[in-house]
């Protein structure tokens, strides 16, 4: 039992309030699935929890240039959304794999955002799709590209007043195809040794115009490898780019020994699920999957 | 912190339950409606011994503040018994023996319950994803697999005779 007080606003703006007049001794609840936890083992011990459940929920939208994914939205959301896996594989494949199927229920893709863990599953489609992340506080609005939104292990650069309304997914180029992998002690409810997301988008030609790979478990926060990144732009997808682009992605990881993996491991395993990520995304292209 | 005044609708019957905000849904079945058959195994959503139904979807009662239930329709393994009779998926756990100590039993038939609710014919695959947040230390998972097939086939029987 926790010893903490509850209010769900029923308004963005009472939220707001709520989270600015407690400054800092407030934690935002969602699905409970890190937060409950965390209090259990007495990390965290916060005065009041804020819940934004009964704040109208707009749930997975598309305006002309995004889709919008609500403050709400869980990860079985996701994985049932038709839009998502129409276009965006690769974070309903990463959705599917996060814990088993009563965390997916009630976990939030911007809970697991907040919660900054370096192994966040959906972080990584996230970061290829080049999300951005909408924020509210007193102070006003911020619109925070993904890739600058962590600072550290379990650190994002969030106010303590401040609180995730949406996730936007820019609308992909066509003839883009993406994927995520994900390597694990067991299938299911496990936290990623290493993991990958890869998005491709090509030319008429077959020219890759957008390379962007991410990685998890390997650095203090998801990281995007760059340097694979710059190899494959502007090129064509072959066996031997594949090679070094999978071999370049090392130079982003800076993995850690933990329970789970030796940071050497780690290494070795960025490079294989890179190539892996790329080889899948060369199958598909070949097999003429490519969306045109 | 002061009580606050719990609605829910518990295997089908309202009810309502004084209780602190930040009790969890496992404390107030087990302890405030003595509903036991819902364990507590490791309090921290890894083991799935807790997994109920609430507004028709598994969820894992430990993570779930009693206040953000409040209205919540909630379906546990007392729920599944219909006037005396087991609920045709705990009759093929038991033709199955599809439990030995049965401490993850009431957890398990729950996140089966769930899938077949939404996907009555399901492959063993399928299964085995519906019960990954399911733990069970005495190894019956094929035998569970087993069950929920015939339960499926029982109910599909039942509906065509």
């Amino acid at each position: 039992m926790f010893h903490t007080d509850y209010v769900a606003p029923a308004s963005l703006e009472e939220l707001l309030t709520a989270l600015h007049y407690y400054a800092g001794e407030a934690k935002i609840i969602a699905g409970g699935t890190d937060l409950v936890p965390q209090m259990r083992l007495g990390r965290i011990n916060p005065r009041v929890l804020v819940d934004p459940k009964r704040l109208p929920s707009v749930g997975i939208s598309e305006t002309s240039s995004y889709i919008h994914l609500g403050a709400s939205v869980t990860h079985t959301q996701v994985v049932n959304s038709p839009l998502l896996q129409a276009e965006y594989p690769a974070l309903v494949d990463a959705c599917h794999q996060v814990g088993g199927p009563p965390i997916r229920n009630r976990g939030t893709l911007a809970g697991n955002l907040a919660n900054a863990s370096p192994a966040a599953d959906s972080a990584l489609p996230l970061l290829v799709y080049e999300a951005q992340v909408v924020t509210a506080s007193l102070a006003g609005e911020r619109v925070i590209p993904l890739a600058e939104f962590y600072i550290g292990p379990g650190q994002a650069c969030l106010a303590a007043d401040e609180f995730i309304c949406e996730l936007r997914l820019p609308k992909l180029p066509p003839r883009t195809l993406s994927i995520f992998l994900k390597l694990g002690n067991r299938k299911a409810m496990a936290i990623a040794v290493a993991s990958v997301a890869v998005r491709l988008s090509l030319d008429e030609l077959g020219r890759m115009t957008e390379a962007r790979i991410a990685l998890g478990s390997v650095a203090p926060t998801p990281v995007r490898a760059t340097q694979a990144e710059a190899i494959l732009q502007a090129n064509f997808l072959d066996g031997e780019v594949i090679s070094t682009a999978a071999e370049a992605a090392q130079q982003a990881a800076s993995p850690i020994s933990d329970l789970r993996a030796s940071a050497g491991y780690r290494s070795k395993m960025v490079t294989v699920l890179t190539r892996r990520a790329l080889q899948m995304v060369f199958s598909q292209l070949t097999a003429g999957e490519a969306h045109v | 912190m002061s009580d606050i005044e719990l609605h829910l609708v518990v295997n089908g019957a309202p009810c309502t339950v004084q209780a602190e905000p930040c009790l969890t849904l496992l404390e107030i079945l087990r302890d405030k409606l003595g509903l036991t058959g819902t364990k507590e195994g490791c309090g921290a959503g890894d083991c799935g011994a807790c997994v109920v139904l609430m507004d028709g979807q598994a969820v894992n009662a430990c993570l779930v503040l009693a206040a953000q239930a409040q209205g919540a329709h909630i379906i546990t393994v007392e729920g599944l018994a219909q006037e005396g009779n087991l609920h045709p998926l705990q009759q093929a756990f038991v033709d199955k023996w599809a439990l030995q100590c049965g401490f993850c039993t009431p957890g398990m038939l729950m996140s089966c319950y769930a899938l077949l609710l939404g996907n009555p014919d399901p492959s063993p695959e399928e299964i085995r994803e519906a019960i990954a947040g399911n733990l069970c230390r005495c190894g019956t998972y094929q035998s569970v697999v087993e069950a929920v097939l015939s339960a499926a086939r029982s109910t599909r029987e039942a509906r065509h005779a």
